[in-house]
């Protein structure tokens, strides 16, 4: 009969397709020696034409930031050492993860956060080569894992509407949280699961947990200082998003990555910020586990770490450079919002990047389920 | 057979027991040329599904884990509830706005008609995300709505970042669900019938109450589900037209997934919503019949 046929023959079918899945997965990984020269490494250069006919992919963010990164880096990295880099993203976790566990990894160099490549040192990504990648020219406690360097440097801080505030405007965190002194909306990130460390943070000193004992996090009292404001709060889901809402006059104050704080500024938002225990942040630079060709990936990152290839980035984006020799030329504005000066350095808040690491997914569930409630 | 077929009680035509060669033959022709499509669906849809619901009972430990953790959090469950009354609202919305739409199609002429299905079916075809943020511009504060509003007196009314604005933002999405299968249904009604009625003394409430409406049950029921169980499963608009705060079942999903990194809770997660998905399909497939048969009855 017809149907007995057909059943019997699917089988058949099914396993043929099977096998032609699992054949292109298996290859041999192309190039795994590589000649980087010899003698230690020094950040911003390459053997020339090391790695020709070999093909990288760099992922990051996207918009102005991963141009910046092309233009200011991994261009003149392909330039100079005849490998093709690839382009892709954004970095989301999830698709490492995919690649890490089905063996078939195809990003090579990847920006991340640092509490995420601190988080998963070891089981998604590897230790950063340092016979390969020079990083004695970051700045002083940049490198907060074993597996990543900084990308670039910002900040979360607070701006405020100065037309709204005038002569009085909120100077410290417990200011932000007082909305009887200082009414008007906030904004806030609001990404579920993708929360920044610096919003407990700000909400316990706002509290006023003394800066020593914010860690360990004590979130359900972080969140009832937050719940104090949130008829207030409009939650940014995005730095684009965030930037608009400033730009837009939609808030009074916001809670925000400085590289947006910027931006708003820039373009003629009348807002200004408050540097009092700002908190600095990073993306990070790491190589996944498995990656096709780890000695060109860490090359790529070496070349990235260069001084002059900050101070460019610095240029197209705004973002501090993480190379101390690097010398960007940036508008007086801009100078304002860097935030690896001597002077920034003694304002700010040091996030704990290594506890963060370990109770990220507490917190982000914390954060979460308070977000959804 | 069709979700509207399924509704109107009608079953495939019965088979006769014996069967010539010949059909027999293009029986099995018709089965070779499903051959493709059901190697897609199996390698495509029920492989990921198996791979799912595996992972649902198996990551990161064999066992319930995952389960008993989204049926005990508070939060979660709140979230799934808001699910459900998102999607009865969005349903509700779509079948007041949708049913009159439908009957205009076939009450009027064929220009009209033309007209009024070149409306349904434009924003159809538009991208989920042009039509998304079309309304959040429509919608966010100091917007054109808001300003309609304010004219009006009503100038305190917060649509965006609000249930209302996700409900509003979903209803104008869905719509041509609910009006593409009322419109089928209501093109294959006899309008005789609804003249007969009159013409026996039925008033037209009573025409409409006795003769119209039962009729087009099963393109009501259709839309609806359609409606409903898209509504389920959304993600993007509730994410830009509402705040954190009118997050739905996607979202949370999405967090597990892909900020977490716990795919088995995110996987359990889409297992119940899957499950709920069929006993609601389920109850309103045996009301729906159990309504006709009691009509046919009587």
């Amino acid at each position: 009969m017809a149907t007995s046929t057909f059943a019997r023959r699917l089988p058949v079918v099914l396993a043929t397709c099977m096998l032609a899945m699992t054949a292109c997965s298996s290859g041999p990984a192309p190039g795994a020696n590589v000649d980087l020269g010899s003698g230690p490494p020094k950040a911003g250069t390459v053997k020339a034409d090391a790695l020709k006919g070999m093909t990288l992919t760099f992922v990051s963010y996207g918009g102005i930031y991963q141009d910046g990164q092309t233009q200011a880096a991994v261009d003149p990295f392909a330039k100079a050492s005849g490998a093709r880099v690839l382009q892709d993203g954004p970095t989301e976790t999830a698709k490492i993860k995919t690649q890490v566990e089905s063996g078939n990894v195809t990003w090579d160099v990847i920006d991340s956060t640092n509490v995420i490549t601190a988080q998963h040192c070891g089981d998604l990504f590897m230790p950063i080569d340092t016979s390969i990648v020079d990083i004695s020219k970051l700045p002083p406690g940049s490198k907060t894992d074993d597996c990543s360097v900084p990308a670039m440097g910002y900040g979360l801080i607070v701006v405020y509407n100065t037309k709204k505030y005038g002569a009085n405007p909120p100077k410290t965190w417990a200011d932000f949280y007082d909305t009887a002194k200082f009414p008007g909306k906030r904004a806030i990130e609001g990404i579920a699961g993708e929360l920044d460390p610096g919003v407990f943070e700000s909400a316990l000193l706002a509290d006023g947990v003394a800066p020593q004992q914010v860690y360990p996090i004590d979130a359900p009292r972080a969140l009832r200082k937050l719940s104090t404001i949130r008829g207030d709060i409009v939650f940014w889901n995005s730095g684009a998003h965030a930037q608009q809402l400033v730009e837009g006059g939609q808030v009074d104050m916001a809670l925000l990555w400085s590289g947006r704080a910027y931006s708003a500024v820039k373009n003629g938002a009348p807002f200004a910020p408050m540097w009092d225990q700002w908190m600095p942040e990073a993306d990070t630079i790491t190589v996944p586990k498995g990656a096709k060709n780890p000695k060109a990936s860490m090359a790529l990152i070496n070349y990235y770490l260069g001084a002059d290839q900050q101070a460019k980035l610095s240029e197209l984006t705004s973002y501090s450079p993480i190379n101390v020799d690097a010398k960007p030329q940036l508008d007086d504005l801009a100078k304002t919002y860097l935030t690896t000066t001597p002077e920034r350095d003694k304002d700010r808040f040091p996030l704990d990047v290594a506890w963060w690491a370990k109770n990220n997914d507490a917190m982000n569930t914390a954060y979460a389920d308070w977000l959804a409630k | 057979m069709t979700l509207v077929d399924v509704f109107s009680g009608g079953a495939a035509p019965p088979q006769s027991r014996t069967e010539t060669e010949g059909a027999r033959r293009r029986r099995r022709g018709a089965y070779a040329l499903l051959t493709p499509s059901v190697i897609l669906v199996i390698g495509v849809f029920v492989v990921p599904l198996a791979l799912m619901l595996w992972r649902s009972f198996t990551d990161p430990v064999a066992g319930f884990g995952n389960f008993t953790w989204y049926m005990g959090d508070e939060v979660q469950r709140r979230v799934l509830l808001r699910t459900f009354t998102t999607g009865l609202e969005v349903t509700v919305i779509c079948l007041v706005l949708g049913y009159p739409y439908a009957y205009a199609m076939v009450a009027f002429g064929p220009k009209v008609r033309a007209m009024l299905t070149l409306l349904v079916l434009v924003p159809f075809w538009t991208s989920l995300m042009v039509r998304t943020f079309a309304w959040v511009i429509l919608l966010q504060d100091n917007g054109p709505a808001h300003t309609i509003l304010s004219l009006i007196g009503l100038g305190d009314v917060q649509l965006i970042r609000t249930n209302l604005g996700v409900v509003i933002g979903m209803s104008q999405i869905l719509l041509p669900f609910m009006v593409l299968p009322l419109y089928a249904v209501m093109a294959g009604i006899d309008r005789k019938l609804v003249l007969a009625s009159s013409s026996l003394g039925a008033r037209p409430l009573t025409s409409f109450i006795r003769i119209w409406a039962p009729l087009t049950m099963p393109g009501v029921g259709a839309g609806a589900l359609m409606v409903f169980i898209s509504s389920l499963g959304f993600y993007v608009t509730p994410a830009l037209l509402g705040s954190p705060d009118n997050a739905l079942i996607s979202q949370q999903i999405y967090v597990q997934v892909n900020s977490l990194l716990q795919w088995g809770r995110g996987a359990a997660m889409g297992v119940v919503l899957l499950l709920l998905t069929f006993v609601v399909l389920a109850v309103l497939m045996l009301a729906l019949r159990r309504a006709s048969r009691q009509e046919q009855s009587s």
